[in-house]
């Protein structure tokens, strides 16, 4: 079967370990994270009539004291950039994120997850803002590690374009 | 050359003879030909001088070899090239050694470094687990089996150290930690490989970033108690082993060929790895050998210390076995000889022990047990003892009441026991017997008396048979009449055979009997005439018996009428009871044995 790397990368508690512990298959102890500062989970998707192995490394996020070892990213074959859409903010460092990574490991396709969709009365993101990150060339999907909206179809997305390069 | 020099000839030959028309031809010829022919000829000439054509050679063939390599050929290229450059190397070698001493110079301090470092590593650590175990219980365990086997004790540490069992190899991407390929040993346990290979990726990385930095080492090895992952790093892969035990640094020189191995055949394809493991799937052969090759059993000639340890165990069993047989023997004998001791009749004064023989000397009374059964009968063996029992007469009740049984013969149904000197016969036995008894028994040694008290004289106890028999016989007559009532006649008979042998006996045992035969009536009719009639009776069965020729004793008759009824009057069959002849016999012993003869003479004629 065809395996991938695939990085989880966004600031702080926008949820990506949540959106990993729902729809993967799991084996270590989340004490990973805090130690080593990644903790490295599987996922298999169908894409193009295939199954895919995709070996996730959910990094941990970026905050203040702490930045992200750019060295886990290396060989990485796409990434889910996750933002969460009740806090404008996370996605201004996404964006500032995502250019250090292509900077360091040049472009691999990705998927921005605009995560916490469930909280719409809470959400910060306009929809002319997305737009605009649609023509920049982002494919959106607006997640929710809480109902499971759309978590699925991310990642199918990120294996279709990973498969596609 | 030759063509050259045909085609000059040939060209002179055509300036030579003009015609008009050849010469117009010629021109036009010249014309459209000439600048090709020039090509031609120039062309020519470059294949055909040597000197040309390698100055055009060495021109491109750097591009060349470059344009090779890019294609991703370049296995053939070196293959091609390898004899050549080794030839190089040796003859410049040959021709100047030092040229490629000083070209290798800075490659080799390092290498060489390296290696011993390695080396010093290996050996250090075997000899810190020398140290660790030298001194622990194991270490003294090993120390024993060092001495049993005549073996040096830093072999036996290595051989017992050095055992280990490679439970899984990972093939894995260097730069993605992604799984090539992954295999486990058999009945080892094994997690999701994708995880496990990305997460000890993921270590390495932590560990160069936080404290390398700017270096590409990687983690050698990682232990977790008696796990340990080993790691060699090549390029563009890297194996890791898990590991329980300890393997020897070797090891990791086996991990080292198969990466090189893995490297050199698969390098184009780790190269352009985009995840897709298939290619990779023949490098299992390579890492397998890594899992099974080192697999390392307890040497098999550990066997012989086994084979000698189970001969040991045996001498030892048997030892053991040989002591317990022993002590129980010699608890054996002496139980026998305790027993001996309470044996009446033996009398044991000592013993001794030489070798497997018992000596045993005192007394013994030969109407005792045989002490050469006894032995027998205690399980021991009788040929072990050397008896020296010197024969005595015992005064001990059984042996007297054994000796008295011996001499006096007794009669089925006696027995003797002896109380301290007193002789007890039981049972019954005849007058004659009893008599012998009373004279010969002061005579046995130890018997100083006799009690008869529980001896019976079998004869007298016949003779009061006969007299009860006699005594509930009734002979019976018709009413009012002093004839026998008919079918009385063999009931007569009986009792006339019975008087006599109660003479005959109470003769033998010189008693005196007399007979009363008292008549009875019934209630029926007047007493004076009623006693008559038993008188009448009672005179009719004397009559019958004298006329039967029953002398030797007194024969009294009396009536008594009705004054002494053998049953109730109630009945047909009580009166009938009533109208007999009974018996009433007196034994008593005769005055003295003069006497005897006399009276008993007299007495049937009274």
């Amino acid at each position: 079967m065809l395996q991938k790397k695939v990085c989880m990368l966004g600031s702080f508690s926008v949820g990506k370990s949540s959106l990993v512990r729902r729809f993967v298959e799991s084996m270590f102890d989340e004490q990973y994270h805090t130690t080593i500062g990644v903790k490295v989970d599987k996922k298999v998707v169908h894409a193009n009539g295939e199954d895919l192995t995709l070996v996730l490394w959910d990094i941990y996020g970026e905050d203040v004291f702490q930045k992200m070892r750019l060295s886990y990213l290396r060989g990485m074959h796409g990434y889910l950039l996750v933002v969460d859409g009740t806090r404008r903010q996370t996605l201004d460092d996404a964006l500032e994120l995502n250019e250090r990574v292509v900077a360091a490991i040049g472009k691999v396709p990705a998927v921005l997850a605009l995560n916490k969709y469930d909280l719409t009365d809470q959400w910060e993101i306009e929809p002319a803002q997305e737009a605009q990150l649609a023509a920049a060339g982002w494919t959106l999907e607006h997640t929710s590690a809480k109902t499971g909206d759309a978590v699925e179809n991310a990642f199918s997305h990120l294996a279709q374009a990973m498969l596609a390069k | 050359m030759a063509e050259q020099a045909q085609r000059r000839a040939f060209e002179a030959q055509a300036q030579e003879k003009p015609t008009d028309n050849n010469h117009a031809y010629e021109e036009l010829r010249h014309l459209i030909v000439a600048p090709e022919q020039e090509g031609i000829a120039s062309i020519q000439d470059r294949l055909e001088n040597l000197e040309k054509r390698t100055e055009d050679v060495s021109v491109v063939v750097a591009e060349a070899i470059q344009m090779r390599r890019a294609k991703g050929d370049d296995l053939a290229l070196a293959a091609a090239l390898a004899p050549t450059i080794q030839e190089t190397l040796r003859e410049s070698v040959r021709r100047d050694p030092h040229v490629l001493a000083d070209a290798l110079f800075p490659v080799m301090g390092p290498a060489i470094r390296k290696s011993i470092a390695e080396t010093l590593r290996g050996m250090l650590e075997s000899f810190n687990e020398a140290l660790e175990h030298s001194l622990s219980w194991r270490g003294i365990k090993w120390r024993i089996e060092a001495f049993r086997t005549g073996k040096p004790f830093a072999e036996i540490v290595l051989m017992h150290s050095l055992l280990y069992r490679v439970e899984q190899v990972f093939l894995i991407h260097r730069e993605t930690g992604l799984v090539l390929n992954h295999v486990v040993a058999p009945s080892a346990p094994a997690q999701d490989a994708d995880m496990v290979a990305g997460l000890l990726s993921a270590i390495q990385q932590f560990a160069r970033d936080s404290f390398q930095p700017g270096k590409t080492e990687n983690l050698g090895n990682m232990t977790f108690d008696e796990l340990q992952i080993r790691v060699v790093s090549g390029p563009n892969a890297v194996i890791a082993a898990a590991i329980r035990g300890h393997a020897p640094e070797a090891y990791n020189l086996a991990m080292n060929e198969t990466l090189e191995e893995i490297q050199r055949h698969y390098s184009s394809a780790l190269a352009r790895f985009a995840g897709d493991p298939g290619p990779f799937r023949a490098a299992e052969s390579q890492i397998a050998r890594l899992l099974e090759t080192q697999y390392r059993e307890k040497p098999p000639e550990m066997r012989r210390p086994r084979a000698a340890m189970i001969a040991g165990a045996i001498a030892a069993v048997l030892l053991l076995g040989w002591i317990g047989y022993s002590t129980y023997l010699l608890i054996e004998w002496s139980r026998f000889l305790s027993a001996m001791r309470k044996q009446p009749g033996i009398v044991v004064v000592s013993y001794t022990k030489d070798g497997r023989t018992f000596h045993i000397q005192g007394f013994r009374d030969p109407l005792s047990e045989d002490p050469k059964k006894l032995i027998a009968q205690a399980g021991l063996d009788p040929d072990h003892a050397d008896l020296q029992l010197a024969p005595y007469y015992s005064l001990d009740d059984a042996i007297v009441a054994r000796r008295a049984a011996a001499l006096l013969h007794p009669p089925t149904g006696v027995t003797f026991t002896a109380n301290d000197g007193e002789l007890i016969p039981e049972g019954a036995a005849s007058q004659n017997w009893i008599a012998q008894l009373e004279e010969k028994a002061p005579w046995i040694a130890g018997v100083s008396r006799v009690d008869e008290s529980h001896l019976q004289n079998s004869n007298l106890q016949e003779l009061n048979a006969l007299k009860n028999t006699l005594e509930s016989t009734a002979l019976l007559f018709p009413l009012g009449r002093a004839e026998l009532e008919v079918g009385q006649e063999n009931n007569l008979t009986q009792t006339e055979k019975n008087i006599r042998e109660l003479v005959a006996q109470a003769g033998s045992l010189h008693q005196a009997v007399s007979i009363e035969l008292v008549g009875h009536t019934d209630i029926t009719g007047v007493e004076a005439a009623n006693l008559a009639l038993s008188r009448q009776r009672a005179d009719q069965i004397r009559a019958a018996l004298l006329r039967n020729g029953v002398r030797s004793a007194s024969l009294l008759p009396r009536g008594v009428g009705t004054s002494q009824p053998l049953r109730d009057e109630g009945t047909e069959e009580g009166r009938r009871l009533n109208r007999s002849v009974t018996f009433k016999i007196t034994v008593s012993p005769l005055p003295a044995a003069g006497t005897v003869t006399g009276a008993s003479g007299a007495a049937p004629l009274n």
